[in-house]
């Protein structure tokens, strides 16, 4: 489904990537762990093309690109087949609920008004927001927000959502709703690459999960494997700082 | 009423003729605004994205234009565009009666091109108001950066905008009054011409005082309600 092979990326002197690897299967779930700084975010940018990579390659299905010199052509077609759904949610203001869902069904996909604006009311269902399809952001909670960020990305139909970060930004008595609707995404068969820090989302959805650090991806491998069985130090020592008392490997 | 401080009778004749300068003073703020707010729009761009040789341009022409009297850019483009413009056509052989053109067509220009600048910094100020992530949500949902502006930056912009363009506008017209300065037929060279036969240059100055603050109030009252439905989706309160 999506392959990315050899991405690298600098920002001035900092490499950020080097050399980042990935492939995510139809329908499955891959969950990237890693400290603040390891370069999550960029990977996930230079995916779709919000950051230019240096070097690199996509396959989406049958697309190929080239994450360094694509053409504009070849962006469109990649954001065209793809979604991402932001940390700090990154709604269209100046629209509402429904108009953030339909909008890149409407201009990006071409596809008619009265059609678009059902797919957008289907997808606003599907993450329990019938009674806000006419609110503005500014009238919607911080869960709420992304619920409408993730139905903007599910109404796309798009091979597969860039998540990065989802809850982070959220109060905690929100971050429940989210992942419900995240989970529930996932069932149904969703193509989804997930940014967290929520080790529990990780543990019951991801097919895969990655442990990257300083631009690298450390180790990769099923929950069990990450989570109980980690083979490297670096990763260890990450689990055991987010997951104080869970962890004692001893092996 | 004849020994009186004021000619009340010629006061209210001139505010007439004051008032029939209006459309001349209109039109030349609509016009130099049509021209200048794309114009303006355009530069503030290239001043944001920091595009290499006409970022520089523009704060020189910015700069300029904030550093001179309006006054003095009347005077030195009046002067100045017709000795181009004749060096031009003369170059290429056309045959214009360059010097026989309506102050009009100055007024626009000189005017469009003292707002243009105005408007970059209104515009560049408004466009950083707008978050970094609104462009990438609307490119990560497939819309190229043209509709990503026409539909999402652009209106958002505007909304923070508002309060400075209607200070442009508003300045804008009342500049138009030195207007004067090269004869065009507007509100103040109305009533002080008028004022000319008999001296009558208190009552004249009270007409064109009166005339342009109902302008200025009416235009102001334009924006804000024009402002009012712009920022429709802020207004609410949050839920
Ligand atoms: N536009 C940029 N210009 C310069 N440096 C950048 C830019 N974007 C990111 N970086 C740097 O790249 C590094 C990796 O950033 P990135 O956001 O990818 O990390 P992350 O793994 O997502 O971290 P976090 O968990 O804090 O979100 C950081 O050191 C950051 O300062
Ligand atoms: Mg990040």
């Amino acid at each position: 489904m999506l392959e990315i092979q050899n991405v690298h990326k600098s920002f001035g002197k900092n490499e950020i990537l080097k050399g980042v690897d990935l492939s995510v299967d139809k329908g499955d779930v891959v969950v990237i762990l890693g400290p603040s700084g390891s370069g999550k975010t960029t990977l996930l940018r230079c995916i779709n093309f919000l950051e230019r990579a240096d070097q690199g390659t996509a396959t989406l299905g049958d697309l190929k690109v080239d994450l360094h010199s694509a053409s504009k052509k070849e962006v469109l077609a990649v954001r065209q087949r793809s979604a991402f759904v932001f940390q700090n949610y990154n709604l269209f203001n100046n629209k509402t609920a429904i108009e953030n869902v339909a909008e890149g069904l409407i201009i990006g996909r071409k596809i008619p008004k009265e059609e678009a604006y059902k797919i957008a009311r289907e997808a606003l269902d599907k993450v329990g927001l019938s009674e806000k399809y006419d609110s503005y952001p500014s009238q919607l909670s911080g869960g709420q927000q992304q619920r409408v960020g993730i139905a903007r990305a599910v109404a796309l139909n798009p091979d597969v959502i860039l998540f990065d970060e989802p809850t982070s930004a959220l109060d905690p008595e929100l971050v429940g709703e989210v992942l419900e609707v995240m989970k529930e995404i996932a069932r149904e068969g969703t193509t989804m690459i997930v940014v967290t820090h929520e080790m529990q989302f990780a543990k019951d959805v991801a097919k895969k999960v990655i442990f990257m650090d300083g631009g690298n991806i450390v180790e990769e491998g099923t929950p069990h494997e990450i989570f109980v069985t980690p083979k490297e130090e670096r990763t260890r020592r990450f689990l055991r700082r987010v997951l104080p008392g869970e962890y004692d490997f001893e092996i | 009423m004849n020994s009186s401080f004021i000619n009340m009778e010629f006061l209210i004749d001139t505010f007439f003729v004051a008032l029939s300068g209006v459309p001349i003073a209109l039109l030349v703020t609509v016009v130099a605004l049509a021209i200048a707010l794309p114009i303006g729009f355009f530069l503030a761009l290239t001043r944001i994205n920091e595009i290499p040789i006409l970022n520089g341009f523009t704060k020189v022409y910015v700069s300029f234009v904030r550093g001179t009297p309006i006054i003095i850019q009347i005077f030195v483009l009046y002067s100045i565009l017709p000795l181009v413009l004749a060096s031009i056509f003369e170059r290429y052989n056309i045959d214009f009666p360059i010097y026989e053109v309506n102050t009009l067509w100055y007024a626009f220009i000189i005017f469009s091109f003292n707002t243009a600048a105005i408007l970059v910094e209104v515009f560049r100020s408004a466009l950083k108001t707008v978050n970094a992530g609104q462009l990438e949500a609307a490119y990560s949902v497939g819309l190229t950066t043209a509709q990503a502006y026409r539909r999402i930056i652009i209106p958002q912009m505007l909304v923070s905008a508002m309060p400075n363009l209607c200070t442009a506008t508003i300045n804008l017209i009342k500049a138009t009054s030195l207007g004067y300065a090269i004869s065009l037929q507007e509100i103040t060279l109305k009533a002080k011409v008028a004022a000319n036969v008999g001296y009558n240059y208190l009552e004249a100055y009270i007409d064109i005082f009166i005339v342009y603050l109902i302008l200025c109030i009416t235009v102001e009252y334009l924006f804000k309600v024009f402002e009012k439905r712009l920022s429709r989706y802020k207004a609410v309160a949050t839920a």
